[in-house]
C-alpha cells in the first residue's frame, strides 16, 4: 500500500511538475501580453462625460497602432480605473498603479485637484504621470516624472487675443470665464495679450461650473458697453451663455476659447451661436493627414459622430504614450527619458510634436480660426459678422 | 436705473426655475416632515424622458407634459412603495439617507442609459420674445412662470377643498391621530409622492427645454437650490416655497448686479442662513404651526449598542498598526490612510451629530478651514508641517464654532440645512477671497508631513501617522462620552428642554462639541493638504459632507468604534467595486439602501 502510495506521490508531483513547466511556459508567453498604461480619470460622477470621450480617443489610437503592427510586435493596452476625479480616490490609484508592476506609465487625471494631489505619488514611485487636460501650470512643476500635451495657455490665448482684436478689430471687450484654474489662467494670458494688442478689457466676470443662469451676469455684461464677448468656456456653458445672451439682446461679436469646439456647442446653442468666433487648434477641413485621417477614423469607428476637442487630447495622447514607448520599452525611468528624445510625433493637435524639455509641455498649438456659418464650423473669410 | 428692472426681471425668471423644484419638495416636507433628496432626480429623469418624447418621439408639447408627468410620477410612486414606506417606523434620519442613496442610484442609472454626454432638449415653443425693460421674455418663460403658479395655486386647492387633500393635511399635522381616525396614511403618501414627481418631472423637461441642455450632473445643483428656496419659504409650506423661490431668485440677480457673477450663490446660500437665523421655521410658517422637530432627539434611532470588548478593540488596533510589516501593496496602505483621514471626520461628525444631535451637511468646511491653515501656515511663514496641522485643527474649531453658533436654536432637519449652507458658503468664500486663498488657481506645492524635522514622504510612514492621530482622537472622544460632559451632551441631544430646565446652558455645551469636532475635522484637512501638496476650493466638496454622514450613520450615531468602522466600509466598498467600472457609484447607492432598509441603526448602533 505504501509503495503504491508513493508512486501516485511520485506521479502526482510528476504532474504537478508539467503543470509547473506549462506554467512557466505561460509566463514566459507573458512577454506577448500587452504593454500597459494606467488611465485615472473620471467614469462616474460630475465629469463623467469626459473620461468617456477620453475612451473614445483612445480606443481609436489603439486600434491604429494595432493595424500598424503595435509596439514593437507587442499590444498596447490600457487600464482605465474610475478617479470621479476625486483626489482622494486618485492618490488611491496612483498607489496601485505605481505597485503594478505592469504598468509602465500613467495617463490623467482630468481635473487639477485630483492630478496634482496623486503627483507627488508618481513622482516618489518614478512613474510618468502624463497629464493630457493638465493645464494648471504648476502641473509639471510637480516633478521630472510629470509630462503634459495640455496647451500651455500662455501658448494659446495671445492667439485668441489676436484673432479678437488684430483681425476681428474689437476694442473694448467683455471677459466671460470660468472661475476654475484653467479658467482663472487663461483669462489673465487672455487679457494681458489682448491689451498688448491695444484692446480695452470692459469687464471680467467669472462663473462657477454648475451656473446655468447667466441673465444678469450678461445686464452687467450690456452695461458695460463692449463691442466684444470673449467665452472662455466649455462647450456646455459656452452655448447656454451665447444663448442667453441672444436672448436679452445683446448683438456683440462673440469669441470663444478652443475649449468649445465640439459638435455640441452647435447643437446646444443653436441659432445663437451663429457667428461665433472660434480660435481652434484643429478643424476638419485641416488638410493635414493626421487630421484627416484622426476625423474619418472617429467618423467610422463611432457611427458618424463628429469628434471634439476632448476625443483630439485623448487620441494625441495615447499616440504620443506609444511613441514615448516604442523608444523607452517597458522600464519606467527609460519611458521619462524618452519623454526628452521624442520628436515630431504626428497629432492632430500640434501636427508635429516635440517636448519644452524645460517646461515638460508641447510647443506651438496649430491655431486656426473659425467662425460658425450655417451651423457648420468654417474656416473664416475674413469679413466680420 | 432699467438695469435694476432687468435684475428684477430676471431674478424672478430663474426664481420660477426654482419654483418647480421648490414646491414638490415642500408637498413632501409638508406630509413626511421629510426632505427628499432625490427630488433633484426625478428632476432629471424627467428630463430625459422629455428628451425621448420630443428627440425621438415627436411628441407635441402638450402630450410632451403628459407623458413626463406620468412617467415621473410613476417613479415617485416606486420610490415610495419600495424605498420609503419600509422605513416609516424607523429613525426619521433613514428615509433622508435613504433619499440620498435613491439619487445615486436614479442618476446613475440615467447616466448609464443616456452617457453623461449633455443633450439638447429643444424648446416646443415658437421662439418669438417679448421686449420688457432692456431684456426680452420669451413663451417659454411665460410657462414656466405658468406652471410653478399654476400648480402651486392648484395644489393649495387640493390641499384646502378636496377630501384627499383633508387627508394630507391630516396626516401632516399628527401622522397617529390621522390613522386613528381612518386616513390611510399610506395612500395619502403615495398620492403626495406622485404629485410631487410629477411636477419634478416636468420640471426638468421645462427647465432642459428653457436652457436647451440636459445632463446628467444637474440633479444635485436642482435639489439645492431647490432646499434653499423651500426652507426659505417655510419648509412644507406650498405657497410659501413659491414666494421663496421667486426670492432666492431675487437676491441671486441682485448680489450678481453689486458683486459680480462670481458672487452669486454666496448670496443664496447667506440669504437662507439669515432666514433661518431670524425665523427658523422660515417667512411663510404658520403661527400655529406646533414646531416641526419638538426634540433633538427625533434623529437618534433608540437601539442598544454593540458592545465590543475592550480587548477586541486593543488587538484590532494592534492588527492595523502592524500591518505595514505584512506584504500588503501601498495602494491598501493608501487606501487605508484615507479610511483614517475620512475616520477623523466621522469622529467629529458623530460627535455633533449623533451624541450632540446637531445633523450637520456642512462638514467638509471644516476640512477645508484645516487644510487651507496649515497649508498657508507652512508655505508663508514655514512653521512645520506637524504644527501647522494643530493651527489647522484649531482654526477649524475656532472658526467653524464661530460660524455655526447662530444655528444652535435650530431645530432637526433645519441644523442640517444651516450647514449645508455654511459648507457651501464656506467653499465659496474662499474661491472669492483671492488675496488669502489664492481664488481659483489654489495652493500647490505645500510641504509633505513632517514630525520633529524628519519628512514623512513613505506610505508606511504616513499610514502610521493618521493611524495614530486618528486613534488619540478616537480615544479622547471615548473618554469625553463617558465622562460628565458626554452624559450632559446626550441629555441635550434627547431632550433640550428638560436639559434646559436641569440648569445645563445648551449653547455653551453645543459650543464645546463643535470645538472638539471642529478641531478632529481640522486635523484631518490638515494632514490631507499636506498629503495631496495640492488643494483648491473643489478639493472638499459637499459630497464629502453628504459621505460623512452617512460614515456617521453607518456606523452607529454617537458611535465612535462605529464611525472608525463606518469609514473603513465606506471608503473600502468603491474600492472594492472598482472593477466594475462606471457601475460602481450604482452597486454602493444599493448598498447604502440596504443598510438603511436592514440596520437603521447603523452597524454598532447609537450611543
Amino acid at each position: 500500500m505504501s509503495n503504491i502510495d508513493r508512486r501516485t506521490l511520485v506521479k502526482g508531483s510528476l504532474a504537478a511538475m508539467m503543470a509547473g513547466a506549462a506554467f512557466s511556459r505561460g509566463a514566459f508567453a507573458q512577454t506577448s501580453e500587452p504593454i500597459l498604461l494606467g488611465v485615472s480619470g473620471p467614469l462616474t460622477g460630475p465629469n463623467a462625460q469626459y473620461g468617456t470621450q477620453w475612451k473614445q480617443g483612445f480606443d481609436l489610437a489603439l486600434d491604429e497602432i494595432m493595424a500598424a503592427g503595435g509596439i514593437n510586435g507587442r499590444k498596447l493596452a490600457y487600464q482605465f480605473e474610475d478617479s470621479q476625479s476625486d483626489p482622494r480616490q486618485s492618490v488611491a490609484i496612483a498607489q496601485k498603479f505605481v505597485s503594478d508592476p505592469r504598468i509602465v506609465m500613467e495617463l490623467g487625471d482630468f481635473s487639477s485637484p485630483a492630478s496634482m494631489a496623486a503627483s507627488p505619488i508618481y513622482q516618489r514611485g518614478g512613474l510618468v504621470q502624463f497629464g493630457f487636460t493638465n493645464s494648471h501650470p504648476d502641473f509639471t512643476k510637480g516633478g521630472d516624472f510629470m509630462w503634459s500635451t495640455s496647451v500651455s495657455q500662455a501658448d494659446e490665448q495671445p492667439l485668441l487675443a489676436a484673432y479678437a482684436v488684430k483681425r476681428l478689430g474689437l476694442k473694448k471687450l467683455a471677459v466671460l470665464h470660468l472661475n476654475t484654474d484653467w479658467g482663472r489662467t487663461s483669462r489673465d494670458y487672455f487679457v494681458k495679450a489682448a491689451k498688448e494688442y491695444g484692446a480695452e478689457i470692459a469687464v471680467t466676470e467669472g462663473y462657477i461650473a454648475e451656473e446655468r443662469d447667466f441673465r444678469s451676469t450678461l445686464v452687467r455684461v450690456r452695461d458695460a458697453s463692449p463691442d466684444g464677448l470673449i467665452l472662455i468656456s466649455y462647450y456646455s456653458d459656452g452655448a447656454l451663455i451665447a444663448r442667453q445672451a441672444r436672448q436679452v439682446g445683446l448683438k456683440q461679436v462673440m469669441c470663444a476659447a478652443s475649449s468649445v469646439y465640439s459638435p455640441k456647442f452647435i447643437e446646444l446653442g443653436g441659432e445663437a451661436v451663429e457667428d461665433v468666433h472660434v480660435g481652434t487648434r484643429y478643424f476638419p477641413e485641416d488638410t493635414r493627414p493626421e487630421v484627416q485621417k484622426f476625423i474619418a477614423g472617429f467618423k467610422k469607428k463611432y457611427n458618424g459622430q463628429e469628434p471634439d476637442a476632448f476625443n483630439a487630447y485623448s487620441y494625441d495622447a495615447m499616440n504620443m504614450a506609444a511613441a514615448v514607448v516604442k523608444i523607452g520599452g517597458t522600464d519606467r525611468k527609460a519611458i521619462r527619458d524618452a519623454f526628452t528624445k521624442v520628436k515630431d510625433v504626428p497629432s492632430v493637435i500640434f501636427g508635429a510634436a516635440t517636448f519644452d524639455v524645460a517646461t515638460r509641455r508641447v510647443k506651438g498649438a496649430m491655431n486656426a480660426e473659425l467662425v460658425v456659418r450655417k451651423g457648420q464650423f468654417a474656416l473664416w473669410d475674413g469679413k466680420p459678422t | 436705473m432699467s438695469s435694476w428692472l432687468d435684475y428684477t426681471i430676471n431674478g424672478l425668471i430663474v426664481g420660477n426655475v426654482y419654483a418647480l423644484v421648490a414646491v414638490g419638495l415642500a408637498l413632501i416636507f409638508g406630509v413626511s416632515r421629510l426632505i427628499n433628496f432625490a427630488q433633484g432626480s426625478i428632476y432629471l429623469v424627467g428630463a430625459y424622458i422629455g428628451w425621448v418624447a420630443v428627440v425621438q418621439l415627436h411628441t407635441p408639447l402638450p402630450l410632451t407634459i403628459i407623458v413626463v408627468a406620468v412617467a415621473a410620477a410613476i417613479v415617485g410612486l416606486i420610490i415610495e412603495r419600495f424605498g420609503l414606506r419600509p422605513l416609516q417606523n424607523s429613525v426619521r434620519i433613514a428615509p433622508l439617507l435613504a433619499t440620498i442613496g435613491i439619487s445615486f442610484v436614479l442618476d446613475q442609472l440615467v447616466m448609464l442609459t443616456f452617457s453623461p454626454n449633455p443633450r439638447a432638449l429643444p424648446s416646443q415653443l415658437p421662439d418669438v420674445r417679448f421686449q420688457v425693460g432692456g431684456g426680452t421674455i420669451g413663451p417659454l418663460d411665460l410657462l414656466i412662470a405658468g406652471v410653478g403658479l399654476t400648480s402651486a395655486l392648484l395644489l393649495f386647492v387640493f390641499l384646502r377643498y378636496s377630501k384627499l387633500g383633508w387627508a394630507v393635511r391630516a396626516a401632516s399635522q399628527d401622522r397617529d391621530a390621522a390613522m386613528q381616525m381612518g386616513v390611510d396614511v399610506n395612500r395619502v403618501n403615495q398620492a403626495v409622492f406622485g404629485i410631487a414627481a410629477a411636477l419634478g418631472g416636468v420640471s426638468g423637461m421645462l427647465v432642459g427645454m428653457y436652457y436647451n441642455q440636459i445632463d446628467t450632473a444637474m440633479s444635485l445643483q436642482a435639489t439645492l437650490k431647490g432646499v434653499v428656496a423651500e426652507v426659505v419659504g417655510g419648509a412644507g409650506n406650498v405657497p410659501g416655497a413659491v414666494i421663496g423661490s421667486l426670492l432666492l431668485g431675487l437676491v441671486e440677480s441682485y448680489g450678481v448686479a453689486v458683486f459680480g457673477t462670481s458672487y452669486r450663490n454666496l448670496f443664496a446660500f447667506l440669504l437662507l442662513v439669515v432666514v433661518l437665523v431670524l425665523r427658523p421655521n422660515g417667512l411663510f410658517a404658520s403661527a400655529r404651526q406646533a414646531p416641526p422637530e419638538p426634540l433633538t432627539g427625533t434623529f437618534i434611532a433608540p437601539s442598544r449598542p454593540v458592545r465590543i470588548p475592550r480587548w477586541a478593540l486593543a488587538v484590532a488596533a494592534a492588527g492595523f498598526a502592524v500591518l505595514p510589516f505584512f506584504p500588503v501593496s501601498f495602494y491598501v496602505l493608501q487606501t487605508l490612510i484615507n479610511a483614517w483621514l475620512l475616520g477623523m471626520l466621522a469622529l467629529s461628525l458623530t460627535l455633533v451629530a449623533g451624541t450632540m444631535g446637531q445633523v450637520s451637511l456642512g462638514h467638509a468646511a471644516l476640512l477645508a478651514i484645516g487644510a487651507y491653515t496649515s497649508a498657508l501656515l507652512s508655505l508663508t511663514l514655514n512653521v512645520p508641517a506637524g504644527l501647522a496641522i494643530i493651527g489647522g485643527g484649531l482654526m477649524s474649531a475656532a472658526l467653524g464654532t464661530a460660524l455655526i453658533s447662530p444655528s444652535f436654536r435650530l431645530r432637526g432637519h433645519y441644523v442640517s440645512i444651516a450647514t449645508l449652507a455654511i459648507g457651501e458658503i464656506v467653499s465659496l468664500v474662499i474661491l472669492n477671497w483671492e488675496s488669502v486663498t489664492r481664488g481659483p488657481i489654489g495652493i500647490s506645492g505645500i510641504p509633505p508631513l513632517s514630525l520633529f524635522g524628519y519628512d514623512l514622504i513613505s506610505p508606511t510612514s504616513i499610514y502610521w501617522f493618521s493611524f495614530a492621530v486618528m486613534v488619540v482622537l478616537a480615544l479622547l472622544q471615548g473618554r469625553l462620552l463617558t465622562s460628565h460632559l458626554g452624559r450632559s451632551f446626550r441629555a441635550i441631544r434627547d431632550d433640550d428642554i428638560a436639559a434646559r430646565a436641569y440648569g445645563l446652558s445648551l449653547n455653551r455645551y453645543k459650543s464645546l462639541a463643535f470645538i472638539f469636532g471642529g478641531f478632529a475635522a481640522g486635523v484631518s484637512g490638515g494632514i490631507a493638504a499636506h498629503l495631496y501638496s495640492y488643494i483648491n476650493h473643489e478639493t472638499f466638496n459637499t459630497q464629502q459632507s453628504i459621505l460623512a454622514l452617512t460614515v456617521v450613520i453607518l456606523g452607529g450615531l454617537g458611535n465612535v468604534v462605529g464611525a472608525i468602522l463606518g469609514a473603513v466600509a465606506l471608503v473600502g466598498l468603491p474600492e472594492v467595486f472598482r472593477i466594475a467600472a462606471e457601475y460602481r457609484i450604482l452597486i454602493y447607492g444599493i448598498v447604502l439602501l440596504l443598510l438603511v432598509r436592514f440596520r437603521p441603526q447603523g452597524l454598532l448602533g447609537t450611543i
